[in-house]
């Protein structure tokens, strides 16, 4: 990808992670999406939490994902909340990863009039702030 | 609750206002003294009190009891509901268990907020985490996910939310407790041509957040027989459902909980949706009208926009809907928005609906949404009937 079509750049307020999310933002500076994982139910949770939402243990694993998935759903956003400002319309996605999650991120390297429900996306990483890399996604083609 | 035990001996509604300046315990003790004014009472009889959290004073952790002390209140039993929208059904279910297990015999339940005027929320959580990178605008950009999505499975008809927007706004027209830049004539081009904010919702799908308070009391039908209260409106049942589909991290996001609250407040009220005579469903957005008339079995899954079209849901036609506009067209007073919904209700079951007074009902089905988690579809979902005593 030679172009970057990303309308929120530079303008993403940093995340506030809690404590015990550390693993995902760990893994994000190695450009590595990083899910928690239920042993019990065997099955993955996003996003991060405290217990297994399946069995209510702390026994979770964090395991790497393989950052493609397909878009479940969207929405054209025309009107930006603060702190973003004067940005053209831009994608909200709800991801639905291989590992059977869904993430909400935005769909960047693509003509917003192209996006559709079902289009293979894969994970890119843009920086925000100093030290925190978040997970986008672009067209996987 | 079907055994009439418990009784709304009255309500109270301020106008809906957009950005009033008045403070949210100001507006709480116009509702509170108007209520007890309409049920007839002296102040003494409260000895319970439920509100729902507002915006405006978000961040107190003893809420009700400062608003009780603003309201010169000394009581037996209080609390504060946050479970958004679904509060105030859920605080006249909440005062009926004290009053019944005897913690209290009279509650005045208020909702209040001020939220266009001071709004001190702070969600954050996974919020502050995931969602506010990437731009989600709020309860627009979900509902945009959601309609999507729904467009996707089974069609979004525009000609039948646009009914819905017209249908509420002649309500509003007749409602002076409205707020007033809504109280003018909409036409179905107006609502088709209205901008998209979060596409495919515009502008006309949303709620406009307004400041404003209702109230009610609420009392055992024993103790409102005492009281000499004349008209009485029965709670017959409720359900209440915090989260839905929790332990699928894949689910259908146009499943609601509405479906599984109101079989319970159905159940409760040994009643079938086809006895419902009145809804006054809670909107924040049109298409969630569609989805709840779909989830609480009015028709089949997927067919809501279809029954929009076929029936007439005016104050005189088939199935009157939000009567007193709904919160799209008489403007939601924040996290207190549910109370317009309630109130016009219990305000039709008393006979005092005015130029919009419908005729020949006796019942009324009243639904509340509160809360939008992660992915998914709203959070907690709430269903009361009522009826005229």
């Amino acid at each position: 990808m030679t172009t970057t079509i990303d309308a929120l750049a530079g303008q993403r307020p940093v995340p506030i992670p809690l404590n015990f999310s550390k693993p995902f933002w760990d893994g994000a500076k190695r450009g590595v999406l990083m899910l928690q994982y239920c042993p019990v139910a065997k099955k993955y949770q996003f996003y991060p939490r405290p217990v297994s939402v399946y069995t209510g243990k702390r026994n979770l694993e964090w395991r790497q994902a393989s950052g493609k998935g397909t878009i479940y759903t969207y929405t054209i956003t025309h009107r930006a909340p603060a702190p973003f400002k004067d940005v053209p319309p831009y994608v909200v996605a709800t991801v639905e990863l291989e590992e059977k999650v869904r993430i909400i991120s935005n769909v960047i390297n693509c003509p917003v009039d192209q996006v559709r429900i079902g289009m293979p996306v894969r994970v890119t990483w843009t920086k925000i702030g100093d030290e925190t890399m978040f997970p986008l996604f672009e067209p996987d083609r | 609750m079907a055994d009439r035990d418990i009784a709304i001996i009255g309500y109270a509604e301020t106008k809906i206002e957009l950005r009033s300046g008045r403070s949210v315990y100001d507006l709480a003790g116009e509702a509170f003294a108007t209520a007890l004014e309409h049920a007839g009472i002296d102040k003494s009889e409260i000895d319970g009190m439920a509100v729902n959290a507002s915006f405006s004073d978000a961040g107190n952790p003893f809420y009700s009891p400062v608003l009780s002390a603003y309201l010169g209140l000394e009581l037996d039993w209080c609390q504060t509901t946050d479970l958004g929208g679904g509060s105030v059904t859920g605080n006249i279910a909440r005062a009926a268990a004290a009053i019944r297990s005897g913690l209290c015999e009279t509650v005045i339940a208020i909702a209040a907020d001020a939220q266009s005027t001071e709004n001190r929320g702070n969600i954050g959580a996974f919020r502050s985490e995931f969602q506010y990178p990437v731009g989600v605008m709020g309860p627009p950009g979900y509902f945009g996910l959601l309609s999507r999505r729904y467009d996707a499975q089974y069609g979004l008809d525009p000609l039948a939310l646009a009914k819905l927007a017209v249908t509420q706004r002649n309500h509003a027209l007749l409602n002076d407790k409205a707020c007033e830049k809504l109280r003018r004539p909409l036409t179905v081009e107006e609502y088709l041509k209205s901008p998209m904010i979060a596409d495919p919702i515009r502008m006309l799908d949303c709620v406009m957040v307004c400041d404003g308070a209702s109230a009610v009391v609420v009392t055992s039908t024993r103790h409102a027989r005492e009281l000499g209260a004349k008209r009485l409106v029965h709670p017959l049942g409720y359900g209440e459902r915090v989260n839905y589909n929790e332990t699928d991290p894949t689910p259908d996001i146009t499943a609601v909980g509405h479906t599984a609250a109101g079989r319970k407040a159905l159940r409760q009220a040994g009643m079938s949706i086809r006895d419902v005579q009145m809804f006054h469903p809670y909107d924040d957005f049109l298409i969630a009208i569609v989805l709840q008339l779909e989830q609480l079995g009015f028709c089949e899954i997927g067919k809501g926009c279809g029954f929009v079209m076929e029936h007439d849901l005016s104050f005189t036609g088939d199935l009157p809907l939000n009567t007193g506009g709904g919160q799209i067209s008489a403007g939601q007073a924040g996290l207190a928005g549910g109370g317009h919904n309630l109130v016009e209700a219990v305000r039709q079951l008393f006979g005092e609906g005015g130029p919009r007074q419908v005729s020949g009902k006796s019942n009324a089905m009243v639904t509340g949404i509160g809360w939008i988690p992660y992915g998914r579809n709203w959070g907690s979902s709430t269903v009361m009937v009522l009826e005229a005593n």
